[in-house]
C-alpha cells in the first residue's frame, strides 16, 4: 500500500482493542494501520486518535527494547485508516486534524484472474493533490527510500510538516553581540 | 514486578513532620535501570579541525558538569593530543581516553568497551563522546555501528552546509539507522543558526527522505579560543559567557536524548 512502508507487528493489543498493522514509513515515522467495515468510518476516526495516542506513549519503551530500529519518535504516530468508504464527515474531520495524523484509504475487493485481491487507494485532499501533482517524489508515502539518490536535482519544496524542529533554549541576547556590534556584520 | 521498599513505604507510615523528612533522608534511593552501555555519540572532527576538536572536549566537560558521566574518547593525533589535557579523569570527573584504533571498526570496538565499564562504574546517566576521523568513514567497511548517533559540527556558511549535509548522506548510507544530528555554530543570531539547520534538513528531508535531528547552536567567541590556548574548559573558566551557556543548552539536548539511546 505504501513503498518503503515497512512493517513491525501485526494484530497488536492496543488501547482496548487491537491494531491492525504497526509499521515505520522510510522517514522513521511510525505508522499503526486500522482496518474497519462499512459504516465504521466516523467511529475509526477517534479510535485512531486513540490508538495512535497509545502507541505514542510507548515508543520511548520500544526504543530500549530495540534501540536499532530506524524509528523517529519526534515525528509522533500516524494513523492510517481502511474502511470500504468514508462519509464527508469522517474525510472533513481527518482533514482538521492533518495528514500527518490521520491518512484515510478506501479498499475493496476485486477479481484478478481466478482469485479476489484487496484494491487500497489513498484518499487525498486537495492540496496533497496538487502537491503530488507537481512534485510527485516529495510525498513521503510515495519514495522508497532505497530510491532516494535519484533525485538530488529537484527543486526545494519539501513538506514542511515532516521537517525537524530546529531546538535551542537560546535568545539572541545570549549570544552577547550588541545591536552595535551586529551591525557591522549586516 | 518486584519493587523497592522505598518507593511504597509512605503508604504504611505516618506522613508530615520532622520525622518523615528524616525517614525520607535516610530511605536508600531507588536503584535506576542500568543500562548494559552508555550512549555512544560520535563526532566527525577533521585531523588539524582545532575549533570544533575544542568544542567537543568542552561539551564533554559540560555534560559531566550537568552531573552525567562524560568520557571523550579519541584516536590518539598528535595534531589535536595537545588541545587536551591528559588522558585520565579531568575536571567535574570529565575523562579523556585516547586510543590507538587505525580504523573505524577498533574505534567502533574500543567505543564499546568504554561505553559497558562506565556503565557498569554508575548508576548516573552518561555518555561516551567519540571522535571519529572523517576519513574513516570513507574507508573499508566494518564498526558502522559505532555510527547510530552522530552529531555534526557546522557553520552556516554554504560550502560548510554542503560539506555536513555529505557527511549525512555517507552517514545514512554506513548506517540506516543513523540518528544524525547537528549543531550549528559560528552564527551571530539564534534566527541564523535556525535558518541554516532548516535548509540542511530541507535538502536532506528532500534528497534522502530523512532529515538530521537539531542539537541547538553554539559560539565561537574569544573564549573558545582562549579555552584552546590555555587547555581548560570554557564552562569553568567563564561560566556566564555566551560560548559557556550555549554548551550548557547543547549539553541539555544530548542528555535528554541519551535518556532513549541508552543501550537496555
Amino acid at each position: 500500500m505504501v513503498p518503503g512502508w515497512r512493517p513491525l507487528a501485526e494484530g497488536l493489543l492496543g488501547a482496548e482493542s487491537r491494531i491492525d498493522f504497526v509499521g515505520l514509513e522510510p522517514d522513521g515515522r511510525v505508522v499503526i494501520v486500522l482496518v474497519g467495515e462499512a459504516g465504521e468510518d466516523l467511529e475509526m476516526v477517534s479510535l485512531g486518535l486513540a490508538q495512535a495516542e497509545w502507541v505514542k506513549a510507548r515508543l520511548g519503551d520500544w526504543l530500549q527494547l530495540a534501540p536499532e530500529l530506524p524509528l523517529r519518535s519526534e515525528f509522533g504516530v500516524r494513523a492510517q485508516l481502511l474502511c470500504p468508504s468514508f462519509r464527508p464527515q469522517a474525510r472533513a474531520a481527518a482533514r482538521a486534524l492533518g495528514s500527518a495524523r490521520i491518512g484515510l484509504a478506501t479498499y475493496r475487493w476485486v477479481e484478478n484472474g481466478s482469485k479476489l485481491e484487496p484494491l487500497v487507494e489513498i484518499l487525498l485532499d486537495d492540496e496533497e493533490a496538487s502537491e503530488v501533482e507537481q512534485e510527485p517524489a516529495v510525498i513521503r508515502q510515495d519514495v522508497p527510500q532505497e530510491a532516494s539518490s535519484s533525485r538530488e536535482s529537484q527543486p526545494d519544496t519539501p513538506r514542511d510538516e515532516a521537517l525537524p524542529s530546529f531546538r535551542s533554549k537560546l535568545a539572541d541576547e545570549d549570544l552577547g553581540l550588541t545591536p552595535e556590534e551586529l551591525a557591522e556584520f549586516e | 514486578m518486584p519493587r523497592d521498599l522505598a518507593e511504597v513505604a509512605h503508604f504504611f507510615l505516618p506522613d508530615g513532620g520532622e520525622a518523615s523528612e528524616t525517614r525520607a533522608r535516610s530511605a536508600p534511593r531507588p536503584r535506576r535501570d542500568r543500562p548494559a552501555a552508555l550512549p555512544i555519540l560520535a563526532l566527525p572532527i577533521g585531523g588539524r579541525d582545532v575549533v570544533r576538536a575544542a568544542f567537543a572536549w568542552n561539551l564533554t566537560v559540560e555534560i559531566a558538569r550537568l552531573g552525567a558521566s562524560a568520557t571523550l574518547l579519541a584516536p590518539f593525533d598528535s595534531d589535536l593530543a595537545a588541545l587536551w589535557p591528559e588522558s585520565g579523569a579531568g575536571p567535574v570527573g570529565a575523562e579523556i581516553v585516547q586510543t590507538k584504533a587505525r580504523d573505524l571498526a577498533d574505534l567502533a570496538r574500543d567505543a564499546l568497551d568504554v561505553a559497558v565499564a562506565r556503565a557498569a562504574e554508575t548508576d548516573d546517566p552518561g555518555i561516551v563522546v567519540v571522535r571519529v576521523p572523517p576519513d574513516w568513514l570513507y574507508a573499508e567497511p566494518g564498526g558502522h555501528h559505532l555510527l547510530r548517533w552522530p552529531l555534526l559540527l557546522s557553520t552556516d556558511d554554504p560550502r560548510d552546509l554542503a560539506e555536513t549535509y555529505a557527511l549525512a548522506k555517507r552517514l545514512y548510507a554506513l548506517e540506516k539507522s543513523a540518528r544524525v544530528g547537528v549543531t550549528i555554530h559560528g552564527v551571530r543570531r539564534v534566527a541564523d543558526a535556525r535558518r541554516a539547520f532548516e535548509r540542511l534538513a530541507r535538502v536532506a528531508t528532500r534528497n534522502l527522505g530523512r532529515a538530521p535531528r537539531s542539537y541547538g547552536l553554539l559560539v565561537d567567541d574569544l573564549h573558545v579560543y582562549r579555552a584552546i590556548v590555555s587547555r581548560r574548559p570554557i564552562g569553568l573558566e567563564h561560566p556566564q559567557s555566551p560560548a559557556a551557556r550555549a554548551l550548557r543548552d547543547v549539553a541539555q539536548l544530548i542528555l535528554e536524548d541519551a535518556r532513549v539511546t541508552a543501550i537496555a
